[in-house]
């Protein structure tokens, strides 16, 4: 039963998100009340520290040590708090415009052939190691739009009102779909984005130090099934339109 | 003969500390020191001080992290979640990058030279691994101490560029680290939480009761067990990095990495990729999934996910197969 409590510090994870609560501060109660329950001590039992009662115990460590140790050790997974000065230059002087006119000249004769497109040019922000805030910057100003002129395009439709409701809903979820497909299985292509970083990091934690280049490696499979997949999904978004004017005709 | 040895040796050991993971720590510690300090003087925030104080006490993190002792880098950790947790890390609305006439029309005659700055990232990155690798050195600190250089070289390639100011650079370096907040910190803080779970047994646990479920060493079924929870658990956390510490800790080293010897970075980064999938179906993860229902104006606010859920429950059982077709393989 006490092994069972052990668990409330996932509870208080899971409670604590689902509130909304500010997350640094889930996290690191959720740890502090697990430790406690599991009997760990506050502080190690040495220097400063040494023989106090309450809050060491001899030979273990403690959980506020734990907690400065696993943190020093993995200031690597935010590393990237170094380019941010060069990555905001770059944005003064037009990055976000830049890549917003490359998306821009994206042509394709169909929305599902337009977002198998984007979610390729995802994959490659993602390969090099470039951040976008995709859904605000890209999709709502500019592959939203584009979609609706190539919809329109297909259907030979003059505006967006003579388009079904029910297949813009359609085309809005898609372009959503397709930004996160590319980005979330895109950024493990680079071993610069935390992600990498972050399981190299916690692998290390548990005793297994595994080469950063083989985790990218090994995460092209699935990025490769997740193009396959998203082009099929969007390919049926074309052949349900296709149908739906065919029927029309 | 000897002393000329000796240069040779001296040089080699100033290099090698100066190319360094330490050394890499303590410049982003300084750029943390000024991001701190511009929070400081920029009266128009209201939490000024909390914020300024957060990002100074990270940057000494950096710095410090390897001769502090962990008791006292473990008490400024909580120091900067308390600060966190009470509010006082804010930063006003500056989304917008600012802008002159006179960046405008820099931004026009910069065209597609403006991607060099941040290419320098990941090639300066790479080029460092290769340096190492050719050295002899661990080809993993080559890619970190490279892209800690990376930054650095980027500035001077990104100044070079527009001609812009050093002060523009960390006003705007600033500018994303307040957009991202104390978020930024997540990370290291959910590989502690991964520790912690990991020395009271947390692992332990979860592994003995899925043993309950699936006795006996069938790796296929526990393959499943391992991507399934993943996702799952994903799911309920709204984040596959908040998971992937559990996960790893309680299923996939215990029950997969270590009983059957199978590679480990093979099957850390497909239980990664599982916990997208969860991703993909929670409106846990909002940014994601509920906020672009919101920006396009959509009639369902789960439609997107809807739409996602038939991609992620087929590439989850994909998971499932390369996983297993891997470790046969590798």
């Amino acid at each position: 039963m006490v092994e069972l409590f052990k668990l409330s510090g996932i509870a208080i994870v899971i409670i604590g998100l689902a509130f909304r609560l500010r997350t640094t501060l889930v996290v690191v109660t959720a740890g502090l009340v697990t430790g406690l329950i599991a009997g760990l001590p506050l502080f190690s039992g040495e220097g400063i520290f040494q023989g106090l009662p309450l809050i060491t115990k001899p030979g273990q460590e403690g959980i506020i040590n734990m907690l400065g140790r696993a943190f020093a050790d993995n200031r690597l997974m935010i590393l990237f708090i170094i380019t941010l000065p060069a990555i905001g230059l770059a944005e003064r002087y037009g990055l976000q415009e830049q890549a917003a006119s490359l998306v821009r000249r994206m042509k394709a004769a169909t929305v599902g052939r337009l977002l198998v497109v984007y979610q390729l040019f995802r994959i490659l922000m993602g390969i090099l190691g470039i951040r976008l805030s995709g859904h605000p910057a890209f999709v709502r100003p500019l592959v939203f739009p584009m979609s609706l002129g190539a919809a329109e395009a297909t259907a030979r439709a003059k505006t967006v009102e003579s388009l079904p409701a029910a297949e813009v809903e359609q085309i809005k979820a898609a372009n959503s779909a397709s930004e996160n497909y590319g980005n979330f299985y895109g950024q493990n292509l680079s071993p610069v984005l935390p992600g990498i970083l972050l399981v190299y990091g916690v692998m290390k934690g548990l005793g297994y130090t595994v080469n950063l280049w083989s985790l990218v490696l090994f995460a092209i499979p699935i990025v490769v099934i997740s193009v396959i997949l998203g082009a099929i999904q969007f390919w049926l978004l074309d052949l349900k339109e296709r149908r739906r004017l065919a029927a029309k005709h | 003969m000897k002393i000329e040895a000796l240069a040779i040796a001296s040089v080699n050991t100033i290099f090698k500390a100066l190319l360094s993971l330490n050394t890499v720590y303590v410049l982003t510690g300084l750029v943390l020191l000024v991001f701190a300090a511009l929070n400081f003087k920029d009266r128009s925030n209201k939490h000024r001080n909390g914020t300024a104080l957060f990002w100074f006490i990270l940057g000494l993190i950096f710095i410090l992290g390897s001769v502090l002792p962990h008791w006292a880098t473990g008490l400024l950790v909580l120091l900067m979640v308390v600060i966190d947790g009470v509010g006082r890390v804010g930063h006003k609305r500056t989304d917008e990058v600012t802008k002159s006439g006179q960046v405008e029309q820099k931004v026009r005659s910069l065209g597609n030279q403006i991607f060099l700055v941040v290419l320098t990232i990941p090639f300066v990155t790479f080029a460092f691994a290769i340096a190492f690798r050719l050295l002899g050195l661990n080809t993993n600190d080559g890619a970190i101490v490279g892209l800690g250089f990376s930054g650095i070289v980027a500035i001077a390639v990104g100044l070079a560029l527009t001609r812009g100011t050093l002060s523009e650079a960390f006003q705007e370096g600033r500018r994303l680290n307040d957009a991202m907040g104390a978020v930024n910190i997540l990370p290291p803080l959910l590989a502690s939480l991964g520790i912690i779970f990991t020395a009271s047994k947390i692992g332990d646990l979860i592994a003995a009761g899925i043993h309950k479920i699936i006795p006996g060493q069938n790796l296929f079924l526990l393959i499943i067990a391992n991507c399934l929870g993943m996702a799952l658990f994903t799911m309920v956390m709204g984040n596959s990095f908040a998971a992937f510490p559990v996960i790893a800790a309680g299923v996939l080293v215990p029950l997969i990495v270590k009983p059957f010897g199978v590679n480990p970075a093979l099957v850390a980064i497909i239980t990664l990729t599982a916990g997208s999938t969860g991703t993909l179906m929670t409106p846990m993860a909002a940014n994601f999934n509920i906020v672009p229902t919101a920006l396009l104006d959509m009639r369902d606010q789960y439609g997107v996910i809807k739409y996602q859920a038939p991609f992620a429950l087929t590439i989850l059982a994909f998971h499932v197969i390369v996983m297993w077709l891997l470790i046969r393989m590798f």
